[in-house]
């Protein structure tokens, strides 16, 4: 507890206590603590203290009653008038300074003149205590309200001091009998003697430490900014201000910068009528003497802008407020924003801005930019083509049942097979030695050499010759399940002289066929297949294998990881990769779209994109998330297919709407980079046929160039 | 704006590299928005004071700043940006005369290559046949031989009595066959397998002793051309009872990683090749090491070498012509020639002046340039009613080239010779 709170606290007590007893404890415990004698002070003579400081007990007012009362009557006539006419200028706030300037006309400064009339008076009555106390309640008594009391209690402490051994006993007539009875044990002259003696020289070293302590300036004194019964000075070199409740520091609050004392400063933006208002006033004033004389010292009736006026603290100049000023100082004031063509209320985001930053197509050549050449010759649409692994020819099957053989690079036809069952997708086979042709045709999987005119004659034989050889028997056998469903045939001369070399019939329509890229084995997906609807057939052995116990759902594709055993397959919704040497389901893809259509595999093996019938590309990074990467909404209509480039970063979307959509799609050897797609071009796809445009599409294996497969019967080549 | 070029006059002087067309070095005002038309009119009026001699008037094309003259004076200069202050440098030269349609060879299938010697026209053709014309238009001989498409014929000799050409084919082999002029009959000499794949060009040496093939296995095969096969092939093999004789490749020159597209020969030593990985190579034959590169980035077409300029000039899948300068160490092109607007399927460098060339596209065009006009061809041959395949220029008199559409069209240069 600090010391004040001591104090304050015994001298509560002496009220109820017997005073030589106060006297005894005080001075055995603390004579030496000024504070305590202070609160000894207090106790003692100085309820006015209290008084001057914000919250003081009611019960000293009582107690200051008490004395006042008893003072008053022993008070000299003098100090009786003067009290009375410092109380009655005290209770008259208003005319106080009207009245001193009548009393010392001459005069200047009326506090000054006043504060030495006061201090004459109690130099005479050679009492040092009260004057300190004195002065601010003249000075302060217009500005104090409600203090008459307090100051007639000061006003009468200097008789206190001489004429203490009454007043105490008044004080002791009216204290308990127990206080009487100790009196009584004493000599009750001397004791008030020395009492007399000790309150003297205990005074005397307080006195002076609060007239120097507070700047020895009367100005000063009356105006200390106390919070509770403490001066702010107090706590001048400390960070907090005071203590709350729990003892904890109440911390100094910020001071205000100077951008908040102008705000506070300037004037109030005034409606033009309210300034008129004010004119009459003005003429009000020059009729009254007082006012006239208020007015010349003050600039604010000479200058009709002094309202508005402000000084600049960075160069000293006044300035004059423009209209302008003060509407953003207003806006300033009320938490608006400053520019007042601010719509709170308006976009700022520009959409252009919400676009993600991506490199320039023109920084991303090579890619097709446009239509080079048409491959004619198909007298149905054609459903699929393929480029052979070198890019010199390109294959193609459509709904006349025939498979073309073509130059890619001039559009000439080369040799035509005749199948006599519409071809729903062709494939060259990914060995580079090998001239082999994968062709679906209803319910049969045909692999056709088209060599024996087309090119390379070595190959071709190779290729017949590695067909020609019989498989071991032992290894053809399959199990009943898988021979239920499929079935190789033996190939007729006729067949065999129009290039077909081997045929493996199913007992559902294939949809679709895949190679695996070493080219022994072919996956086939097959129409309603259901638990049986994925084929995986072995060329080099001739057999057929079922992978599969249970119906994944409908089956859409399926496709052979690049490098990696693992097994793609696409149904209706999901994609399910498979690892086909541990034989289980290793993850499973959710597309998140309604209907999957086609399936193209990054050559790296890590990436994949899905086409599907509600016009989505789904780009996966399978390193990254069974979830899409990005999915992309570039086609208007059904996306039929896609396809990435082998060498390029580049991959293609085609489907029902008459564009062709080619991407950058840059994958990244980095895992921390993940792919960067930049949509490139929309190449120009013939008009629809049958609600159709292109039913597939393909990169030439070296070249940016992309084939088309059209529903109007051509092949397009785009460059 | 018309108006204000109207009012400028130049001051301009006429010079010429053809000395029988000099006009006196005395500086002219004309107007700035004169065409070449009107400058002709003022040339072969000065030429009628000057040199009486002439008695025809002479086309004239007209070079300002070292690009031929298209538009108007003004426009030519605004374009280079040279002022019209200075007295201007006119250089003028024969026209080269717009040729002349000639014959059409009707094929019965897409002409793949076609290549002139003298009066004789040898055609490939997509039916696996080669065909002997005359520059008449006669139709000497249909040679079937190959089992695939004809992609590339060249002749070797032809001293009027016998002749010997060679051809190569998507059924990996070149052959070399000697024609009897008096009889009218060829025989099949040699076949020349080495390749693996289809043989889609090639080129024989100027001294007519061997030929390079190029082909989609990546590979150029150096072939002797000599008809006798007894010193290069072993008695054994001869032998053997083949139906004709077989030659294997004297040396292979492997390197390119796509396609050989075009071979030629640029000495008896050098040889240019391009190729579909976007790389030129020029290959030293007797080492068999690769020269000088020149990387384009696009899949070449088509190459000519001119030993007139020493230059390249190159068609690649887009619509551009460019021409290379070999000696350079970079990879830079000099100049690209922008008319076409399909892709460029064969270029050919005149054999007399050196700043004339032919192109031919799938646009169905086949274009004459001046090397000094990079956006405007001299003339346009038309008349290909699809796809052309191959030019050839071998005999400067003859513009000949092939087409999908089964014909060879000859176009006849006049004065082509006079001009040189």
């Amino acid at each position: 507890m600090p010391p004040y709170k001591t104090g304050l606290l015994k001298r509560k007590i002496s009220e109820n206590t017997n005073k030589t007893k106060d006297n005894s404890s005080n001075s055995s415990s603390s004579c030496d603590d000024h504070n305590l004698i202070r609160g000894d002070l207090d106790k003692e003579a100085d309820s006015s203290d209290s008084d001057n400081e914000d919250g003081h007990a009611p019960s000293d007012t009582e107690l200051d009653g008490v004395v006042f009362d008893s003072g008053d009557s022993l008070l000299s006539d003098d100090a009786a008038n003067e009290s009375l006419e410092e109380s009655s200028d005290v209770s008259d706030s208003e005319e106080d300074e009207a009245s001193d300037g009548r009393e010392k006309e001459s005069d200047d400064d009326t506090s000054d003149s006043n504060t030495k009339a006061t201090t004459h008076k109690y130099i005479q009555s050679n009492t040092n205590i009260t004057k300190s106390k004195l002065k601010p309640d003249n000075e302060d008594s217009g500005a104090e309200s409600g203090s008459g009391s307090a100051s007639r209690v000061q006003h009468s402490l200097p008789h206190k001091n001489n004429e203490k051994p009454f007043k105490k006993k008044e004080f002791k007539q009216k204290a308990t009998k127990v206080a009487a009875e100790k009196k009584k044990a004493n000599s009750s002259l001397d004791a008030l003697e020395q009492k007399i003696k000790d309150v003297q020289v205990n005074i005397q070293p307080v006195q002076e430490k609060d007239e120097y302590e507070s700047g020895d300036t009367s100005d000063e004194e009356g105006r200390v900014n106390t919070a509770g019964e403490v001066p702010r000075w107090w706590y001048a070199e400390y960070d907090h201000v005071g203590y709350d409740a729990d003892g904890r520091r109440i911390a100094r609050p910020p001071h205000a910068d100077r951008i908040d004392d102008f705000l506070r400063c300037a004037p109030q933006p005034q409606p033009h009528t309210a300034r008129r208002s004010r004119t009459p006033h003005t003429a009000r004033r020059t009729a009254h003497p007082r006012y006239m004389l208020q007015c010349f010292c003050c600039r604010k009736c000479e200058d009709p802008d002094f309202w508005r006026t402000v000084r600049d603290p960075s160069t000293g100049q006044e300035i004059i407020l423009s209209k302008k000023d003060l509407e953003l100082i207003s806006r300033i004031r009320e938490g608006r924003v400053p520019n007042a063509d601010h719509d709170e209320y308006q976009l700022t985001i520009r959409p252009e801005e919400l676009v993600p930053q991506l490199p320039a197509p023109r920084d991303l050549q090579p890619f097709p930019t446009g239509e080079v050449l048409q491959f004619r010759g198909h007298a149905g649409l054609v459903r699929s083509a393929d480029f052979d692994p070198a890019g010199q020819y390109v294959v193609s099957g459509g709904d006349d049942g025939t498979v073309r053989i073509w130059e890619a690079s001039s559009g000439r036809c080369l040799r035509t097979v005749e199948l006599g069952e519409p071809v729903r997708l062709v494939e060259w086979t990914p060995v580079g030695g090998l001239t082999l042709v994968g062709a679906a045709a209803g319910r049969r999987l045909l692999l056709l050499n088209p060599g024996g005119h087309v090119g390379a004659h070595r190959a071709a034989q190779r290729t017949d010759l590695l067909l020609a050889e019989p498989p071991p028997a032992h290894d053809v056998r399959m199990d009943e399940r898988t021979a239920g469903c499929v079935q190789w045939e033996e190939v007729d001369a006729a067949q065999w002289a129009r290039g077909v070399r081997v045929a493996v019939a199913h007992f559902k329509p294939v949809q679709h066929f895949s190679w695996h890229a070493r080219g022994d084995y072919v996956v086939a997906t097959l129409e309603e297949g259901a638990s049986r609807g994925v084929v995986v057939h072995q060329l080099s052995r001739r057999r057929s294998q079922l992978p599969f116990r249970r119906n994944a759902g409908r089956l859409q594709c399926a496709a052979f990881h690049p490098h990696r055993p693992l097994l793609f397959v696409v149904t209706q919704r999901a994609v399910r990769v498979y690892d086909l040497v541990k034989q289980e389901l290793v993850r499973k893809l959710l597309a998140g779209a309604q209907w999957l259509s086609a399936l193209a595999l990054h050559p790296a093996g890590d990436n994949l994109l899905l086409a599907s019938y509600d016009r989505k590309c789904i780009w996966f990074d399978l390193e990254l998330s069974s979830r899409p990467y990005q999915t992309l909404r570039l086609h208007a209509g059904a996306v039929r297919s896609v396809a990435f480039h082998r060498r390029y970063p580049l991959f293609a979307s085609a489907g029902d709407d008459t564009n062709i959509v080619v991407c950058h799609g840059c994958v990244y050897n980095d895992l921390l980079q993940n792919p960067l797609l930049v949509p490139l071009k929309q190449l120009r796809a013939p008009p629809p046929r049958d609600q159709l445009s292109v039913l597939q599409v393909r990169w030439h294996p070296a070249q940016p160039w992309l084939l088309a497969a059209c529903a109007d019967g051509t092949l397009r080549l785009y460059a | 704006m018309t108006t204000d070029q109207a009012e400028v006059q130049l001051q301009v002087r006429f010079v010429t590299k053809q000395e029988q067309y000099a006009v006196p070095d005395s500086p002219y005002a004309i107007q700035s928005n004169v065409q070449s038309a009107e400058l002709n009119t003022l040339v072969n009026a000065i030429l009628k004071e000057t040199k009486p001699l002439i008695l025809k008037a002479v086309e004239f094309d007209f070079l300002v700043c070292g690009e031929l003259l298209c538009t108007s004076i003004a426009e030519h200069l605004q374009e280079k940006g040279i002022s019209t202050e200075d007295t201007l440098e006119i250089e003028y030269l024969e026209r080269f005369p717009a040729p002349k349609p000639q014959e059409c060879l009707m094929h019965d299938d897409w002409v793949s290559s076609v290549h002139t010697h003298g009066s004789w026209i040898l055609s490939g053709c997509y039916d696996n046949s080669i065909h002997i014309w005359t520059t008449k238009g006669q139709h000497k001989l249909a040679i079937p031989g190959h089992t695939s498409p004809v992609k590339g014929v060249s002749w070797v000799s032809n001293d009027g009595e016998q002749a010997s050409f060679a051809s190569c084919s998507h059924d990996q082999s070149a052959m070399l066959w000697v024609w009897n002029v008096a009889r009218n009959s060829v025989d099949c000499v040699v076949t020349c397998r080495g390749h693996d794949k289809g043989v889609e060009c090639i080129a024989v040496a100027v001294d007519a002793k061997h030929f390079a093939t190029g082909s989609w296995d990546n590979n150029i095969c150096l072939w002797s051309a000599s008809l006798t096969d007894e010193d290069n092939v072993p008695a054994k093999k001869r032998s053997k009872p083949e139906q004709g004789n077989s030659r294997t490749p004297k040396s292979t020159l492997k390197g390119h990683r796509e396609a050989v597209s075009a071979v030629k020969w640029v000495d008896f030593n050098t040889l240019l090749s391009s190729s579909w990985d976007h790389l030129l190579k020029l290959w030293d034959c007797e080492l068999g090491g690769i020269k000088q590169e020149i990387a384009g980035n696009k899949a070449f077409f088509d190459a000519d070498w001119s030993p007139l300029n020493n230059s390249i000039v190159t068609a690649s899948a887009d619509r551009h012509v460019r021409i290379y300068d070999p000696r350079s160490t970079e990879s830079i092109v000099k100049t690209t020639f922008t008319s076409h607007t399909g892709w460029v399927q064969s270029v050919r460098w005149s054999t007399i002046r050196d700043t004339l060339f032919l192109s031919a596209g799938y646009d169905g065009q086949v274009k004459l340039w001046e090397t000094r006009s990079p956006r405007t061809p001299l003339y346009d041959l038309t008349g290909h009613e699809d796809k052309v395949l191959c030019c050839d220029w071998s005999n400067p008199a003859l513009l000949v080239s092939g087409s999908c559409d089964n014909t060879v069209r000859i176009f006849k240069a006049k004065h082509a010779t006079a001009s040189a």
